[in-house]
């Protein structure tokens, strides 16, 4: 048989092997070590090589894009050796930057051309003021609106008595030099008089930040941007389990608990207050700031969260015909809403739609941008509550189903949320059934978040670990299956390796609960499209939103039949929707206005008018679904197996 | 005026499934059952040709039962002591098919072994002709402990081995994988579950004309109509081409009917309801019959005078209208 000299650019010596050797095996023999997490099956794309020079036989180029073979790129473990080659092997941080199937979230960036002057409602102004005398006794409250109207050219002002109280006293203490700060555009009164939130002695230099908070209020997760509305930056991002989960893990458990008494109500709201004001010291900490410093806020969250957050009572929420008390919360204070910011600060509620179409979606369809395509778009936001739009610039449906906070880490065993020490991928042997695993941040792991959980289940799923009802098949030749305190369990981690020194594992309750919120987002897009009479192949692009840390892969996300069977390319993932409508609106009034336009265009579709959802439900109660035919790849692959 | 009577065309078909073995097939039935085979909707002879009559099974336990209305007791009589005897009655009152169904515990409480169910299994086979069916008494250790010796023990006889649900079904399939048996696979009155449950048994490798399904059913008065349903858009699914809904159905009116308060109790009811074993023996035949409407292959009976309406009822159905 013929031989052939294979020269990689990492090793001493070229290797001569005979024609039909996989690449993988030359590069052993020459002494180079490829990985292979999925076993060689062609599934990972982690043995990615580069061929310098000469041709090679590519068995699959299931995970190579048209340009990564036009570049030269194979799969190590499905090339096979024809001829002479010299072959380049990347760095593994290169070749995972390379996958296709990851969709890294959109950075954060300012909005172009933002500019204060034009776009923020707040102002910061420094002010001089004639100091009175027995020839001008004129009163402090209306020389500082004389000084205003004089130096910022803001004609009316308004302000509590409590900021009143403390005018005297500021003005003099600053030697008749001040520094306001004014709210020059409420939303829910645009001609309302400027509203004087703060008053300092002393003029603050141009280059102190003004500060503002984007809030969401997530039922699993609470988010916090702290921003320098100047510049518009986002200073810094916390996140943290929303402190209700105490008292639920759903909306509609949290209703039923807030409704229980006065005193319940108030611990709910008491508990995602602790949360959100933790949140914003944390913040202030990292950014050497203080909390009473933060002029402007505006709260994101579906409409169960704002009615709690407000201590407004949500019964109606869970009780036909589902109606809020309100969708669209006027202007608030600080000190009334209990956010532990500057006491004045202006307090802006986004919009909801309906009762479980909240301002969270308002906020998500804001920062997707998708009012504003041509494009046939997908919108989802997977949380604990899988809210659905579809629609462009044209028309917006929308739908929401509850799918649980398994997508967050929370309500599996190990589950954790996206931080570090969470595995938020991970791969497995299909002889051996091993796993390899990316943890965040590089360090020991702690436990999976969503987004290892959705290929962990998806690798299983494929290498035949578990059946398509997702249960866990005993008798494996491997001990990383075995009979758990809950049922069948199978190993991710051994206590060796993890940083709380316990085996991480995923049971098969923690696999019900991730298919059962699979299922309710699968049914609730299907059966969105279905009632407009949109096939889903026509849907040109499937915006994602969510707590899944930086990226979503979409491919083991396909596996499992949680998004629809699409090629790669109409997939984009852009973190955490919500939290980033409220950080547009924070910033800019036209944004504002934006998002109130998008909530009264929605058209909202009620799930449980009739038994469709949940026969599209029990069907997608499966992996990837009961009809094959609407997952085509995923079928090819398990054939393959 | 003549009429011209609509006809649908069917893409799909029920598969065709047969049950039991003779000794030319490897077993040592007198006779086997088929059925399925159905390319239209239960009865519609002017569409299609239904291939194979609806069947009748009788239910018997391997030991007098505890739990059954004294009603059934009395019309069994001893022979409910002796599963072997209780098969050869079942036979000679009309069954198609012996359903034989253990018991958790033998009479003083100790549980059933695996040698004393394939014991049991064995008498039964001698005693009757009949093709089988066994189905653990429903606790899925104890199902998979009795049901695999019990398989290997009768291999080739193509016996239908249950109850496979969605939590087990691994181990009942294996064990007729091995042993040229059948399985019944039950689901809860929906169609994705059952479904789903066919393309799991399907997927280990069993081949499809080795599984019935059980789509779960309520009694008359007790949840029928949703049982219906389900039935009915589970045949018209398979009738439509989707394979994994293309299964002959079995469904359990006898056990269904028993439970219900109008069979199970004689006294302090109002006088209306009238005789107490006429009313039992219609509610298991009411019920029976609009299973068999609703396309069920086989029911599985009680009552011996069920068992002969039934009978009779079905070749009344099967019987091919003259057309003008």
């Amino acid at each position: 048989m013929a031989e052939h000299t294979v020269q990689f650019d990492v090793a001493p010596a070229p290797v001569k092997v005979p024609t039909g050797t996989l690449l993988v095996e030359a590069a052993r023999q020459a002494g180079v070590e490829i990985t292979q997490p999925c076993g060689g099956q062609g599934r990972c794309g982690r043995c990615l090589v580069r061929i310098v020079e000469g041709t090679a036989r590519r068995r699959s180029t299931l995970r190579l894009s048209a340009e990564d073979v036009k570049a030269g790129y194979a799969l190590a473990c499905q090339t096979v050796v024809e001829g002479d080659l010299v072959v380049s092997v990347p760095p593994q941080e290169k070749i995972e930057r390379r996958l296709t199937t990851d969709r890294t979230a959109a950075a954060i960036s300012v909005p172009a051309g933002y500019d204060p002057a034009v776009a923020q409602t707040i102002q910061r102004v420094r002010l001089t003021l004639t100091p009175p005398s027995m020839e001008d006794q004129t009163d402090d409250w209306s020389r500082l609106k004389a000084a205003l109207r004089r130096e910022a050219g803001i004609e009316e002002i308004r302000a509590s008595l409590a900021t009143i109280r403390q005018i005297g006293t500021t003005l003099r203490e600053g030697g008749w030099q001040v520094t306001a700060t004014l709210d020059t555009r409420s939303w829910d009164c645009p001609d309302c008089p400027a509203y004087l939130i703060d008053l300092r002695p002393g003029h603050i230099p141009d280059d102190t930040p003004l500060w503002g908070v984007a809030i969401d209020i997530g039922t699993t997760t609470v988010t916090v941007w702290l921003v320098d509305l100047l510049s518009g930056e986002v200073r810094a991002q916390v996140a943290e389990y929303n402190g209700q989960i105490a008292r639920g893990e759903d909306v509609i458990s949290r209703i039923i608990y807030a409704s229980k008494s006065e005193e319940s109500m108030a611990e709910i709201r008491e508990l995602v207050l602790g949360t959100i004001n933790e949140l914003i010291e944390t913040a202030c900490k990292r950014t050497k700031s203080t909390p009473a410093d933060i002029v402007k806020a505006t709260v994101a969250g579906n409409s169960t969260m704002i009615h709690l957050l407000l201590g407004i009572p949500a019964e109606s929420i869970r009780l036909t015909p589902f109606v809020t008390a309100i969708n669209h919360v006027p202007t608030l204070r600080a000190w009334e809403a209990g956010i532990g910011i500057h006491p004045e600060a202006t307090v802006d509620c986004l919009p909801g739609v309906a009762s479980y179409v909240g301002a969270d979606i308002t906020a998500g369809v804001l920062s997707s941008g998708m009012d504003d395509t041509d494009k046939v778009t997908l919108f989802m936001d997977i949380g604990t509550n899988g809210e659905t739009v579809l629609g462009s610039h044209e028309w917006l449906v929308t739908c929401a189903c509850s799918a649980g906070p398994a997508f967050e880490g929370a309500g599996v065993m190990h589950g954790m949320r996206a931080t570090r020490g969470a595995i938020e991928e991970v791969w497995v042997n299909g002889e051996t059934f091993e796993p390899t695993y990316r943890v965040i941040g590089g360090v020991k792991p702690r436990g999976l978040c969503g987004s290892g959980l959705i290929s962990l289940l998806a690798e299983l799923f494929l290498t035949g670990v578990v059946d398509k009802g997702g249960h866990i098949k005993l008798g494996l030749d491997t001990p990383r299956v075995r009979e758990g305190e809950h049922g069948p369990e199978y190993v991710v981690a051994w206590a060796e390796e993890t940083q709380t020194g316990q085996d991480i594992v995923i049971s098969y309750v923690d696999i019900d609960n991730l298919l059962r919120a699979k299922a309710a987002i699968y049914a609730g897009f299907t059966v969105l499209a279905d009632s407009v009479g949109i096939p889903l192949e026509s849907v040109e692009q499937v915006l994602i939103g969510g707590s899944f840390g930086k990226y979503i892969n979409v491919e083991k996300a396909i596996q499992i039949g949680l998004l629809p069977d699409m090629p790669w390319e109409r997939f984009h993932f852009l973190g955490n929707t919500s939290v980033r409508g409220a950080y547009l609106a924070l910033l800019d009034a036209r944004s504002r206005a934006r998002v109130r336009d998008i909530a009264s265009r929605m058209t909202y579709i009620e799930l449980s008018a009739d038994n469709t959802f949940y026969e599209a439900f029990m069907s997608a109660l499966f992996l990837p679904h009961t009809d094959i035919s609407r997952f085509p790849t995923v079928g090819a692959a398990i054939l393959k197996r | 005026m003549p009429v011209e009577i609509p006809k649908d065309q069917w893409p799909g078909e029920v598969r065709t499934v047969t049950i039991g073995a003779t000794a030319e097939e490897g077993g040592t039935r007198s006779r086997v059952v088929t059925v399925g085979g159905e390319k239209t909707l239960p009865f519609m002879h002017f569409e299609a040709e239904t291939p194979n009559p609806p069947v009748v099974a009788i239910e018997i336990k391997d030991r007098r039962p505890d739990d059954w209305s004294p009603l059934l007791l009395d019309v069994w009589g001893d022979v409910a002591n002796d599963p072997a005897a209780w098969a050869k009655a079942a036979e000679e009152a009309g069954a198609d098919l012996i359903e034989l169904m253990f018991s958790l515990t033998d009479a003083e409480g100790n549980p059933i072994t695996p040698e004393s169910a394939v014991t049991t299994v064995r008498a039964v086979l001698e005693a009757t002709g009949l093709p089988l069916l066994v189905f653990g008494p429903g606790q899925a250790e104890v199902d998979n402990e009795l049901l695999v010796p019990v398989a290997e023990a009768t291999k080739g006889e193509r016996i239908v081995l249950g109850i496979c649900e969605d939590k087990n079904y691994r181990t009942i399939v294996a064990a007729a994988l091995a042993n040229d048996h059948l399985v019944s696979a039950r689901t809860p009155m929906d169609v994705n579950l059952a479904k789903q449950l066919n393309i799991l048994i399907t997927d280990m490798g069993l081949p499809p004309d080795r599984v019935l399904m059980d789509p779960t059913t309520g009694a008359l008065g007790y949840g029928i109509e949703y049982g219906y349903s389900v039935m009915e858009r589970l045949r018209l699914a398979a009738l439509q081409g989707d394979a994994m809904t293309q299964f002959p159905m079995i469904v359990t009116p006898g056990f269904e009917a028993w439970k219900a308060k109008e069979s199970k109790v004689g006294e302090g009811v109002p006088e209306s309801w009238g005789d107490w074993e006429g009313r039992a023996i219609n509610w298991e035949t009411l019920t029976a019959i609009t299973l068999i409407e609703a396309g069920a292959d086989i029911v599985v009976l009680r009552h011996p005078e069920s068992v002969r309406r039934i009978k009779a009822a079905i070749e009344e159905l099967m019987t091919v209208p003259e057309m003008a």
